[in-house]
């Protein structure tokens, strides 16, 4: 079986490099992605989000936070008085973002505590784009502080966390969002064409002669297009880093969620490879597909920003949990938040994967 | 008698209320070649698509090589070699690494170079497939039908679309397959590939048999005689002819005669002689699967196949 999954491979292989064309847009169309977005984003410099805080508990732990959120230095911090009315001063002050830290921030962090839970508001104005950024940094670092407290840990270790201690540029946070559309259009596109050419050609028929099976042969695409995806994503990064000095952080969870992605994205091709003809219609299916999952899954718009119904659809596209994964993991530093949503994605993979096999057919009627 | 090596009976197949094959039946023994021959449409590739494995059957009873076609699959794909209708390998691919390519799906293969000499594809050894002609394609297709080193190889219409040179060359290919004690299944809608090449054959039509045996006993239990052709008569010629055989077919200077007992060729040649015309000369020729065919159907295989486009 592994060696009938690693002939199909090769054959892959060879026919790319034999394919210039294809070698092209491999490598052309990440870069130009990542140079459109560096080019719009490069001159914003780099993120400084204003954050109005009201410490209530004014403590060791609150003070601990914002020592965190401080490090990030991507944010600058106004503080409001403790007594002061918030919906006055928002009033006043249209701050974009706020964040309320409670009287009982400290209870929260003793063990055994009667009420160990401590709420921080943050409002925010989800019309600002930076405010977005904000919540993610404070998300990142709440998950952050949460962790260290369930693993038993003390409120002066939470001073010493590194969580986001690098300077963001804006185009940083476009960075996963490229690798997230890279890792959907390049996997969709060609899974929808190889499926449909090999269909209308016969290729299929006669590989039904031959022992291997659907599942050998959706293996091997799937295990050359995770090599083409990374292929691009190295393009990505390779710019990215030299046109842009953009900051770049890979973790284990993010590379597995690439992994995942690539295939989740390849199974979702079979399935819609199954219902297109010929391959003229191929292409135009793939872009309907992957278009409006693009602008939808909140890639690169901060989702927050967005009107609740395209939240709502945002949040059934598999795409916004890549990204999110991703921009957890790459961004944020918020690995918890991370592994939630790469273990979204790697069911849904699962799912997609099963269904994409049943519903592919070789076989004629 | 030879080893029977494919059982068919009642075997039909229905698409909805099209009944593309009709409860036909029939046996292929081991070393011969074995054609089904039709108009497009008619079910030959339906019904070698069932024995193939590539479809599944509506109802009856298939056995290739003592298997059963639902059951056994994967036993009998490793015992088969297919080279299917529009055959196509991978462009990109060279025709050694497109015999290899399907041949490692194989746990026992042929090695490709073998195969390439047997098919005298040397010179294309390293040639991406999307450059080859279709003939040389065919043989790729062919070499590559052969890689598991099978029982049986089914060819469906291996020679369509190519020109009578490089049909002759697979005929040539396929006279080889039964010299190396292959069973060749074969299916063309060209008459003379099925007349020269099987040693048996149906002729199917609307999914039925219509004609079934050797191409001789078809042609002597379904064919019209044979017939004399005079060509380039001059107009006595012609008239003379006219008038004593009005039943003949007569296309400007030429005419077709059916001989309808054994006297009548002496009696054309006598008729001819007399009337002091002049003819280019008398040809007389054995009816023809497409004739049999005409006779059957009323209706010409060639011009069928040309009308849907092949």
């Amino acid at each position: 079986m592994a060696n009938r999954v690693w002939v199909a491979f090769k054959a892959d292989v060879k026919g790319f490099w034999r394919n210039k064309s294809n070698v092209f847009w491999t490598i052309a169309f990440p870069l130009l992605l990542i140079l459109l977005f560096g080019a719009i984003f490069a001159g914003s410099g780099t993120v400084n989000v204003p954050i109005a805080v009201q410490d209530q508990s004014n403590s060791i732990a609150s003070h601990a936070f914002l020592d965190a959120l401080n490090q990030t230095h991507s944010v600058s911090l106004t503080f409001i008085d403790r007594n002061a009315n918030i919906d006055q001063y928002i009033h006043d002050n249209s701050p974009s973002v706020v964040l309320i830290i409670p009287d009982n921030f400290t209870s929260a962090f003793v063990p055994g505590a009667p009420n160990g839970t401590a709420t921080l508001q943050i409002r925010s104005d989800p019309t600002v784009q930076s405010s977005g950024i904000a919540l993610g940094l404070l998300n990142g670092i709440a998950q952050q502080f949460n962790l260290q407290i369930a693993q038993g840990g003390n409120i002066i270790v939470l001073t010493h966390t590194d969580i986001v201690q690098k300077h963001f540029k804006f185009i940083d946070f476009f960075l996963p969002g490229v690798i997230a559309l890279t890792s959907m259009t390049t996997t969709i596109f060609w899974m929808v064409s190889v499926m449909t050419r090999f269909r209308t050609n016969g290729i299929f028929k006669k590989l039904m002669t031959t022992p291997i099976t659907r599942y050998e042969w959706l293996a091997s695409q799937i295990l050359w297009q995770l090599v083409v995806v990374f292929i691009s994503v190295g393009v990505i990064v390779l710019v990215g880093v030299a046109a842009f000095g953009m900051t770049i952080v890979f973790s284990p969870i993010a590379i597995v969620t690439i992994v995942l992605s690539s295939a989740l994205f390849s199974s979702m091709g079979m399935i819609i490879a199954r219902f297109i003809r010929d391959e003229e219609t191929a292409s135009s299916a793939a872009n309907a597909i992957t278009f409006p999952m693009m602008f939808l899954s909140g890639i690169f718009f901060e989702l927050s920003s967005m009107p609740d119904w395209l939240q709502g659809i945002a949040h059934v596209l598999p795409l916004t949990y890549v990204g999110d994964a991703l921009r957890d993991s790459m961004v944020y530093g918020n690995d918890a938040a991370a592994l939630g949503n790469m273990a979204v994605v790697a069911v849904l993979a699962v799912i997609f994967f099963v269904a994409g096999v049943l519903v592919s057919k070789w076989k004629t009627e | 008698m030879a080893e029977t090596v494919i059982t068919v009976s009642g075997l039909t197949k229905r698409y909805g209320s099209l009944t593309a094959v009709d409860a036909i039946s029939f046996e292929v023994y081991a070393g011969e070649v074995f054609s089904l021959l039709g108009p497009n449409g008619a079910g030959k590739t339906t019904t070698v698509e069932i024995l193939e494995c590539l479809r599944p059957k509506t109802a009856g009873d298939v056995r290739v090589l003592g298997m059963d076609i639902d059951k056994q699959v994967r036993d009998i794909k490793k015992r088969i070699g297919v080279l299917p209708q529009d055959f196509n390998a991978f462009d990109l691919l060279t025709v050694k690494e497109n015999i290899d390519y399907f041949g490692d799906m194989f746990d026992k293969r042929l090695p490709a170079d073998d195969l390439i000499k047997a098919m005298d594809l040397e010179e294309k050894r390293n040639e991406w497939f999307k450059n080859l002609s279709g003939g040389l394609k065919q043989r790729t297709g062919v070499a590559i039908a052969m890689v598991n080193d099978p029982d049986i190889v089914f060819l469906d219409e291996p020679s369509t679309g190519l020109d009578p040179r490089a049909r002759r060359d697979v005929w040539e290919v396929i006279r080889n397959l039964k010299q190396k004690g292959k069973t060749v299944i074969l299916t063309t809608h060209y008459m003379e590939e099925a007349e020269t090449l099987s040693d048996r054959l149906g002729i199917i039509d609307h999914g039925k048999f219509i004609a079934f045996g050797t191409p001789r006993e078809i042609v002597d239990k379904y064919g019209t005689g044979a017939r004399v052709i005079v060509s380039n008569c001059d107009n006595v010629c012609c008239d003379t002819l006219k008038e004593q055989w009005p039943q003949g077919e007569y296309k400007g200077k030429d005419a077709v005669i059916r001989l309808e007992n054994k006297n009548a060729l002496s009696e054309i040649v006598y008729t001819l002689d007399r009337s002091g015309g002049n003819y280019e000369q008398i040809q007389v020729t054995r009816p023809t699967l497409e004739d049999v065919f005409l006779n059957l159907t009323g209706r010409k295989i060639a011009e069928e196949a040309a009308a849907n486009g092949k």
